[in-house]
């Protein structure tokens, strides 16, 4: 068990969303306010982590055939209690989110890491990918949606932040966010789906170029090594 | 043959497992979910309806003919009538809440749920001043209300239209009641 590897795979090398490219659909589709963003990034950290105690717990007695079946319904369940408890006790929150909840049964983040991880680690290593997952998750999410919003609607923190009284923080989405140009001006095309495929695109090609430099990067400090060790020698 | 048996026990017995933890939840969640939605839908009816207190469904043998009206629930101390109804918008469907006075008249709207063209048709539901304006000068008007008694929303002459067109079906619908 590595939690340093692992918190920099679920941040960086190996992010969900960026390198491994699962569970995309729901980051474009939500991702127009730092409220939904954040909402929905902290619900599938919650649930990820879940999921993937109760998988690597019950993995010696899944039988291969019909694993996927019995993820589904742990999965399921999850987001069915998760559901529940927030619309019985954060009901602003439930409202704001409304609809994200119930999506996150068909995010293959969550199965795909109990496919690929759980399935065959232990219970400490299989909740620590879930919470370095989840924040890898959550942190695109952030980034996509403070873009988005930004440059569609010319504001910062939508839903989270209000300064119409002075800055508080609105924990039921109420809040319309720090304005930093007029809402006229923006690129309206960001707040919409397509706009989603565009900062998401971005977003991936960037990450693939900083990761191609850094392997780089490495070899070349590598082979430099072994030409210094060579002249040594 | 016994393999499949072997699946179907164990799935079969993890399905029990969720379906029980499931309902244990429900059962302590059921009582909170309920009092939040009826607490809500209160509020929400006396945004459109102010001066009333308390309400009560309409049974829908009333209306049943009224196919875009999903309910009707009549204020208790006979201030009116608020008016659930769905109907189409620009992008897809539109529920709103109308409430209609004693006197027929509109006293105010509120959309539940819609799916506008965000910037256009979206700023009928919105909390913004433009939002607002929208949403009230439907004040006072009756069944014979068309776009232009209105301050419509410019860009958004459809989801403009639409509301307009549910408003006036919303109060004939009140009034045929009698």
């Amino acid at each position: 068990m590595n939690i340093k590897k692992q918190f920099s795979e679920g941040l960086v090398t190996n992010n969900p969303v960026l390198v491994q490219q699962i569970g995309m659909c729901a980051t474009m589709a939500i991702t127009t306010s730092l409220f939904n963003g954040l909402g929905m990034g902290l619900s599938v950290l919650i649930i990820l982590t879940c999921c993937n105690v109760v998988v690597s717990l019950i993995r010696k007695i899944i039988p291969e055939e019909i694993r996927l079946a019995i993820f589904v319904v742990v999965i399921a369940g999850f987001v069915t209690i998760v559901d529940l408890l927030l619309q019985a006790f954060i009901p602003a929150l439930s409202a704001a989110l409304g609809v994200f909840i119930p999506l996150i049964v068909v995010n293959c983040i969550i199965i795909g890491r109990a496919e690929a991880f759980c399935q065959k680690n232990t219970v400490g290593a299989s909740f620590f990918d879930g919470v370095f997952q989840g924040l890898g998750y959550t942190v695109v999410l952030l980034i996509m949606s403070i873009v988005r919003e930004l440059l569609g609607k010319g504001t910062f923190g939508g839903g989270l932040i209000d300064v119409s009284n002075g800055l508080r923080f609105t924990l039921d989405g109420s809040g319309a966010g720090i304005k930093i140009f007029s809402g006229e001006y923006g690129a309206k095309i960001l707040t919409m789906p397509f706009g989603g495929f565009l900062t998401l695109g971005v977003l991936i090609a960037a990450m693939q170029y900083a990761l191609k430099r850094s392997a780089k990067k490495k070899e070349l400090a590598a082979k430099a090594e072994a030409e210094k060790k060579e002249v040594t020698e | 043959m016994n393999k499949i048996l072997k699946l179907t026990v164990v799935l079969f017995l993890i399905c029990a497992v969720v379906a029980a933890v499931l309902g244990g939840v429900n059962e302590v969640t059921k009582g909170p979910i309920e009092t939040q939605q009826r607490e809500k839908t209160e509020t929400a009816y006396k945004a459109v309806l102010p001066n009333a207190d308390s309400f009560t469904e309409l049974d829908r043998s009333s209306y049943a003919d009224l196919k875009t009206i999903d309910k009707i629930s009549a204020a208790d101390n006979g201030a009116g009538h608020v008016v659930e109804t769905t109907f189409s918008g620009a992008q897809g469907s539109i529920t709103m809440a109308v409430g209609v006075d004693e006197n027929y008249r509109c006293a105010g709207i509120s959309i539940i749920k819609h799916s506008e063209t965000s910037g256009l048709g979206e700023v009928a539901a919105s909390a913004s001043a433009r939002g607002e304006s929208f949403r009230s000068s439907f004040i006072g008007k009756d069944e014979s209300i068309s776009i232009n008694d209105i301050d419509a929303i410019t860009g958004a002459t459809i989801t403009s239209k639409a509301v307009t067109g549910a408003v006036a079906a919303s109060i004939e619908a009140v009034k045929a009641l009698g």
